[in-house]
């Protein structure tokens, strides 16, 4: 009887031990299966898993926020004419929860000085994500808290969560789009290589004019959850001891957004954060809306060296960003630049001279 | 609650936790946990009429044991069947609208048994209206079924099992065999019968097609829920009776309602088909047939009858409508028909020494198929004219002229492909197992290099290719709303 019980003991003690070799087997191919099935498209995950292959603390300014900001903030033209190290940690529609919980996320590998936030998420009025595209661009997120949290702030009903964060459930369905690259891991980043910062351009011009609007400051009423997180990435600035400045990015639909705008400010404005909203009739950079646009919202690959060539000079007025050309520790800055530019070899480096900022000291 | 959801295999995986855990003797106690848990989740409603099944069956059992009644058991199958046939007809009959309790007539049909197997002496009543509320409430079963009598599960549920790594890894991988089936074939057939039901002008291949899919998919889609509802019993070490047995292998139609469905034929058999064909009044009719049409016919003319009257009864089952009549009486008239004609196809078989094996066997399949499929074309439309409008359709327009077109328009090639794939797997391993070939058993054996990629492989199959998640209206199961 005793011979018989240990043989059941033994037989199950290495039942036990194979079944979680095989779990563990199953979890990682499962793992793999996720991350080739998950689409690794312009609109954000990638910036965000190409985040951790950046050298640790090599980032100065990081911006977040929505597709507005990936194609107009161009951190080649920052670097190479300016020496500022920038990465664009943006997804496209990306609601102040995403932005929140994106900046908490880079904060673990990262420091960076000053956080640009884009301020178009203002004007979005649903409580929650309602594409599921913007719930996926939470899926390069590897610290499990912070994407659970993203994902829990983003779904209509917490029973929605589950199918995002096992990841499978939402993407499982692409095998039909897979192609060789998505399979390579690290991803590549559309041929971009490790050294990509977030930039994200396009080549598309659109005709678009001068948005008609009566500067003023009246204001519309936030949706409260964005309120609310905007609120929180102020407090985890003030917390963490990094600046942060709104972007208004000049878009041709500008008008539309202008009330909500002027509700951020105000609400920034309790925080002592301050913002540049290049829509601002004042602010002139030789922006043309007749062909610095790709579409009716983002600026293409010229629209995005004008603006960033104006928005590294206002940085390096406002905040003392050290230069950290030639440093190589930051060579990755270098070969994502040189490949830019490679690229678009007409955008010579030019540094914008006219700093008509007022109520800034540095 | 779904059995292919997250929280069902959750609930599962806890259950299973705690039962291994618990002392032998009180293992029960973590099946009966589990399912109130799953009943009170599908909703108040459920748990109510449940509860009230379990209470009169409990009841009654014991009023049996100590009185055999015939007033008082038909008392009670009344007040249990009756309740179903009011809950299930009466929003057909009067146009009311509620949510029927989840496997109505599952539960219903397994307590109507018990009774009638406790008035027979078949089975002891059970004192403990806990242990009686589990054997009708046992969650994985519950959803659609199968109909178990009490020596089949009562005893198995009470009797607290060891936990057998054989039989774990067995159940394992009937369960994954079983969503296989449903999500990878059945889910993404519905668009095949989508599209049939979408109706417009369809070639007669086309429409052949989508039935002959139509009959794969609700056997991938039964026997796949089937096979999930079996491995997580056996995982728990509980045996449930096999309800599928590769039907469209049959010769038959008889055969094939002996390997489709078989727990609700064997329900119909013990508990109508024989008292009807044994009662006084069925061998007088016998006698009376046989002097009329000679020994051999006679004798078959109770059992076609009663044949008949469960078809139809069947067929009422699983809807009340027209269609349902239609599916029922055919396969009644087909089965009644075949027993009427017994003694000629037998003097045929012997004039024209017709062998049993070789080449009648195809030609028995297909016709056993004709008569199957005929038959379908009343189990998925919405009514009768368009059941016949789909059968004259059949037999018209055979150009295949736009065929990737006509076929890309209900799915993608690649889903198409999937769909043959897994079709093509479930075919190999049904062959397999019609030879004998225990296929489960033989996989177990097999060097863990061998299995395990094979079971990583079909997880995979699942995860990726299965029709769940987002973008997906899931499909409940075909046999759940019974």
């Amino acid at each position: 009887m005793a011979e018989q019980t240990a043989s059941r003991k033994k037989k199950n003690a290495l039942f036990w031990l194979r079944a979680v070799c095989f779990a563990a087997l199953t979890v990682l191919l499962l793992t793999y299966a996720n991350f080739v099935l998950t689409p690794k498209h312009d609109y954000g995950i990638c910036s965000m898993m190409n985040l951790y292959r950046q050298p640790k603390d090599s980032v100065d300014v990081l911006a977040v926020g929505t597709s507005l900001a990936y194609a107009g903030i161009n951190t080649n033209v920052l670097w190479e004419e300016y020496g500022i190290a920038t990465y664009d940690l943006c997804s496209a529609e990306q609601p102040f929860w995403v932005s929140y919980y994106t900046i908490k996320e880079a904060l673990k590998t990262q420091h960076p000085r000053v956080i640009l936030l884009d301020a178009k998420p203002a004007i979005y009025t649903r409580d929650y994500s309602k594409r599921g595209r913007t719930i996926l661009s939470t899926f390069g997120i590897k610290g499990i808290e912070n994407r659970v949290g993203a994902i829990l702030a983003c779904v209509e009903k917490p029973r929605d969560a589950m199918g995002y964060i096992l990841g499978l459930p939402e993407v499982h369905s692409n095998y039909a789009r897979l192609t060789a690259d998505d399979f390579a891991f690290p991803p590549d980043n559309g041929g971009r290589g490790a050294s990509w910062k977030g930039h994200i351009e396009s080549d598309a011009v659109e005709h678009h004019q001068k948005p008609s609007l009566v500067w003023n400051s009246v204001r519309r009423n936030m949706n409260d959850r964005e309120e609310e997180y905007a609120r929180k990435i102020f407090e985890l600035g003030r917390d963490e001891d990094i600046e942060i400045l709104l972007i208004g990015l000049p878009n041709p639909d500008y008008a539309n957004d202008h009330m909500y705008y002027n509700a951020l400010w105000s609400v920034a404005e309790e925080y002592g954060v301050h913002g540049l909203n290049y829509n601002d009739p004042g602010i002139r950079f030789g922006l043309r809306y007749s062909s610095d646009f790709a579409d009716w919202q983002h600026l293409n690959v010229k629209g995005s060296v004008n603006f960033s060539r104006k928005l590294g000079a206002d940085l390096e007025m406002l905040f003392d960003l050290p230069d950290h050309r030639g440093d190589p520790y930051y060579s990755s800055y270098d070969e994502c630049a040189e490949q830019w530019f490679e690229k678009y070899p007409t955008f010579e480096s030019a540094k914008w001279e006219e700093h008509p900022l007022p109520w800034f000291e540095k | 609650m779904s059995i292919l959801s997250l929280e069902f295999l959750a609930l599962a995986a806890g259950v299973m936790l705690v039962y291994y855990l618990l002392p032998l003797k009180i293992r029960w106690i973590a099946l009966l946990c589990g399912s109130a848990a799953f009943v009170a989740l599908s909703g108040w409603q459920s748990a109510a009429h449940l509860s009230a099944v379990a209470i009169v069956m409990w009841g009654g059992g014991l009023l049996l044991q100590k009185k055999k009644s015939r007033l008082l058991l038909a008392l009670f199958l009344i007040l249990d069947l009756g309740a179903m046939a009011f809950l299930k007809y009466y929003p057909a009959l009067s146009g009311a609208q509620w949510i029927l309790p989840l496997g109505l007539s599952y539960f219903t049909f397994q307590s109507a048994g018990y009774l009638v197997d406790v008035y027979r002496g078949k089975t002891e009543a059970q004192k403990n209206p806990l242990k009686a509320w589990l054997f009708v409430g046992y969650f994985p079963q519950l959803s659609q079924g199968p109909i178990s009598t009490w020596k089949e599960l009562g005893n198995q549920l009470l009797t607290g099992h060891r936990f057998e790594p054989d039989g774990f890894v067995s159940g394992f991988q009937l369960m994954l065999w079983g969503f296989f089936k449903k999500m990878m074939i059945a889910d993404r057939l519905a668009a095949t019968t989508d599209a049939l039901l979408k109706g417009g002008d369809l070639p007669g291949w086309f429409i052949l097609g989508g039935v002959i899919l139509y009959a794969v998919r609700l056997y991938a889609d039964f026997s796949g829920g089937m096979d999930v509802i079996r491995g997580v019993s056996r995982m728990l070490g509980i045996e449930l009776p096999e309800n599928f047995r590769r039907p469209f292998f049959s010769q038959s139609v008889s055969e094939y309602w002996r390997r489709w469905h078989i727990t609700l034929g064997a329900w119909f058999r013990s508990y109508l088909l024989y008292p009807l064909t044994t009662s006084k009044a069925g061998i007088a009719l016998g006698k009376a047939a046989s002097k009329a049409f000679g020994k051999k016919t006679g004798r078959a003319v109770p059992s076609a009858l009663a044949t008949l009257l469960v078809f139809l009864l069947i067929g009422v089952w699983h809807a009340a409508n027209w269609n349902a009549v239609a599916f029922g009486g055919y396969f009644g008239l087909v089965m009644g028909a075949s027993m009427l004609l017994e003694p000629v196809w037998k003097l045929l078989r012997t004039t024209l020494n017709l062998p049993k094996k070789g080449w009648m066997t195809p030609l028995r399949l297909t016709r056993t198929w004709i008569l199957i499929l005929f038959a379908q074309y009343f189990a998925f439309t919405l009514n009768p004219a368009q059941g016949l409008s789909l059968l004259g359709g059949t037999f018209q327009n055979w150009s295949f002229a736009g065929f990737a077109e006509k076929t890309t328009e209900v799915m993608a090639a690649l889903e198409w492909i999937i769909a043959g794939a897994g079709c093509l797997i479930v075919l190999i391993v049904d062959l397999l197992c019609e030879k004998k070939i225990d296929v489960c058993g033989r996989l177990a054996k097999t060097h863990f290099f061998i299995r395990w990629p094979l079971l990583l492989l079909l997880i995979l199959a699942i995860v990726v290719f299965g029709m769940y998640g987002a973008g997906y209206d899931g499909a409940a199961f075909l046999y759940t709303q019974f």
